[in-house]
């Protein structure tokens, strides 16, 4: 009997205390990959959209327009990409079922901020083909960086990320249409929107469950 | 003991030198056996593929025009890789949190710091020197004339230089995992600003844009009739130059001062400048940063008094007028059975026979009648992009059509793409730009010549039309001139063209040769052609 009332009356604040040490473990995860500052990161990629819209940095129409917003949306991206990184690497992973939980909603919640901050910069200028390339550039781009973080590690998975903006510099130029190349692509381009909802899928999907990969020597 | 070691320094210390040497060496090859580089040079050389080898290759092959690739797409990309990965080597030792185990070695900061830039600058440059070699050996086995210029390597050698000293001052003093992207993306942010600008360059005051290395796309015939001045690499070179060694005396020192900073409590500020450890190095690194800011300052006044001329931009402190002369050539010409002759510079032989292919039918066509040319003769583009090309004409006595590179007729870009891609509208832009003069009131002055020749009426059009249609093309796009108000409808013209057209050519010679001064003058219509 009093085994039973015990075991009874502690449910409440039993819950109370997973519910505070969820949070806990959520802001330790984002802390450890650095979060806030790669918010802070983000932030500085709107500014540098808004300097760049505002002082005319970038031509006002032609294939020239998108290359500039371009490649501050593919910053944003490398800067969602680096922070996959664990300080923790291989240990890590024998802490508990939770991680690809923790890894999913901070990759996708990095991604949707860094698109809010970049239309945030944009905002009451005049951005080359809108908010809606913007989104769709920037997640398929952190897709790509995601997917490179499961060869290179987390602190190096801008590197591809860049290498495609380097050629989708040529592929704007060329005015290439394949739906592989959406950042040159239209808004309204229903191919460039599946390949880029594609490749962030795979990326996020597989770094959720794979994690990126850890060195010890590229401990930070 | 004193004596003993007063009489062995001098002989031990070209030993030691020799042995400091030896041990830089070998920190020199580690480096450049465990630098980050190699590892990214597979994506840098697909970029590199697939964006500057590919534009290059679309390039006819002149070598100014296949060089401007190193500064408009090359750059860009070396300026993604070399940035961040050189941001990357730069906080190596904070990354992987061996500062205080450095930090015990016998080496200096700046002497560590070094070596880890020179492995890092030294896979890089060679990188781009091996992209450059994949442009040039393509074009040295292509090209009909001339050498390739060195000057896009050095100022391109140069962008490669300040990006990586850049990135590396970027990592070395802001170590984080954000820095080398976000080093990358800033360094591509301002290399597209700088070619924005250097895009709109005009002779007004601004002429500092041109310090960017990335630029418009030269005329097709750059460096063919006249050399390319040097003046404007120069200044980029020496811009670029100079922030790479200002940056390379801040990075030294910070790190006198890192060394330094245990020390503060004990010794005064004051008497630092005179402190005997690492004076040399103190100094050195004060003379670097003063001479960097002094070379990059005056870089930039230069190019603030360039002045644009025919042959391209000029810095009147750097310009040497004997490069002014034109460059001395033998034409490549082929003639045709019936005289008439087509010549194009050696630079562009290759497009010799397509040119001699498309004017020989409609030259035949006309040949004997007055203001009918008798040869085709490629001059120097003048002008500039965005801004336009002047039109090719007929002039001189006996007539002779020049034409440019850029533009003959209304056909633009002539002879940009590779040879024997000649289709039927490439062929019918040259024979309009034949037979508009030819068709049209003569010019009244040289002035109006080299402004091109007036529209032509509805009866020249039909004529031309016949005359293209006889020679297998088929009628030319007219820029500007889309019927004419009050007069036959095109298919009026269409008519008439097909009528003269059906006719023999001695029908069509011999109507042309009694009624071309009526003709040019506009004083018949398109019902009264036979």
């Amino acid at each position: 009997m009093i085994a039973t009332a015990a075991a009874l009356r502690p449910a409440p604040a039993r819950t109370a205390g997973a519910g505070r040490a969820g949070v806990r473990l959520a802001w330790l995860h984002v802390r450890s990959r650095r979060v806030p500052a790669g918010i802070l990161a983000l932030a500085l990629c709107g500014g540098a959209l808004r300097a760049a819209l505002h002082w005319h940095w970038a031509f006002s129409s032609g294939p020239y327009a998108q290359q500039i917003p371009m490649i501050i949306e593919a910053g944003a991206a490398a800067v969602v990409t680096v922070t996959s990184h664990s300080p923790f690497g291989e240990t890590e992973r024998a802490t508990g079922r939770w991680l690809p939980y923790l890894r999913l909603f901070a990759a996708a919640g990095m991604c949707g901020l860094a698109i809010a901050l970049l239309q945030l910069g944009a905002a009451g200028e005049s951005l080359n083909e809108g908010i809606l390339v913007l989104a769709r550039n920037v997640t398929g781009i952190t897709g790509i960086g995601l997917l490179c973080s499961l060869v290179t590690g987390g602190l190096l998975a801008w590197t591809l990320p860049l290498g495609y903006l380097a050629f989708c510099q040529y592929a704007l130029l060329q005015g290439w249409t394949a739906p592989w190349t959406w950042p040159v692509r239209p808004p309204a381009d229903r191919g460039a929107w599946i390949c880029a909802c594609a490749v962030f899928t795979a990326g996020l999907l597989l770094f959720t469950i794979r994690g990126p990969r850890t060195r010890l020597s590229d401990e930070e | 003991m004193t004596p003993a070691v007063i009489s062995l320094g001098p002989g031990r210390a070209p030993a030691r030198r020799m042995a400091s040497l030896a041990a830089t060496g070998r920190l020199l090859r580690l480096e450049l056996k465990r630098n980050v580089v190699p590892y990214v040079l597979p994506l840098l050389a697909a970029v590199f593929y697939f964006d500057t080898f590919r534009t290059a290759d679309g390039f006819p092959p002149v070598w100014t025009v296949r060089a401007s690739v190193i500064g408009d797409h090359m750059l860009f990309e070396f300026c993604a890789f070399a940035g961040g990965m050189a941001a990357w080597a730069g906080s190596r030792e904070r990354r992987r949190k061996a500062l205080d185990l450095v930090a015990s070695t016998p080496r200096a900061v700046w002497a560590r710091l070094s070596v880890t830039l020179a492995g890092t600058l030294g896979w890089l440059l060679l990188a781009f020197l091996a992209g450059v070699a994949a442009i040039y050996i393509p074009t040295a086995l292509q090209a009909t004339w001339g050498g390739p210029p060195l000057w896009p390597v050095f100022a391109g050698a140069a962008g490669v230089i300040v990006v990586t000293i850049i990135g590396f001052a970027c990592g070395v003093f802001f170590p984080g995992r954000f820095t080398a992207p976000l080093v990358a993306i800033g360094l591509l942010v301002l290399y597209q600003a700088g070619f924005r600008e250097a895009l709109g360059v005009t002779a007004s005051p601004g002429t500092d844009a041109l310090l960017s290395p990335a630029s418009a796309v030269p005329a097709v015939d750059a460096g063919v009739y006249h050399h390319v001045a040097p003046d404007v690499p120069i200044t980029q070179v020496m811009f670029m130059g100079g922030i790479a060694v200002a940056l390379l005396g801040v990075l030294a020192l910070a790190a006198a001062l890192r060394q330094r900073a245990p020390a503060r409590d004990r010794i005064s500020w004051r008497g630092w400048p005179a402190r005997g450890d690492n004076w040399l190095l103190r100094t050195v690194a004060v003379v670097l940063v003063a001479a960097g800011v002094a070379a990059s300052s005056t870089a930039y006044s230069l190019a603030g008094t360039a002045k644009l001329t025919a042959t391209g931009w000029e810095i009147p402190a750097l310009h040497d007028a004997a490069r002014d002369r034109p460059v001395p050539f033998v034409p490549d010409c082929r003639s045709a059975p019936g005289g008439f002759q087509v010549c194009v510079h050696p630079a562009f032989s290759g497009y010799l026979g397509d040119v001699a292919a498309a004017l020989d039918p409609v030259a035949a066509e006309i040949a004997g009648l007055p203001g009918a040319a008798v040869r085709a003769e490629q001059v120097a583009s003048v002008g500039t992009w965005p801004h336009g090309y002047g039109p090719s004409h007929t002039a001189g006595n006996p007539p002779v059509l020049e034409y440019s590179g850029e533009e003959v007729g209304d056909l633009f870009g002539v002879f940009w793409g590779i040879p024997a891609g000649a289709g039927p509208d490439w062929r019918a832009g040259f024979q309009q730009g034949l037979l508009d003069p030819f068709l049209s009131e003569p010019p009244h002055s040289a002035a109006a010549a080299r402004t091109g020749p007036a529209p032509l009426g509805a009866a020249q059009q039909a004529v031309e039309d016949a005359l293209m249609a006889a020679a297998g093309s088929p009628p030319p796009l007219r820029i500007g001139q889309h019927g004419h108000s009050g007069g036959p409808s095109q298919a009026q013209i269409t008519a008439a063209a097909s009528r003269f057209a059906s006719l023999p050519a001695s029908a069509r010679h011999a109507w042309l040769a009694a009624h071309l001064a009526a003709l040019r003058a506009g004083t018949i219509t398109a019902a009264q052609i036979p």
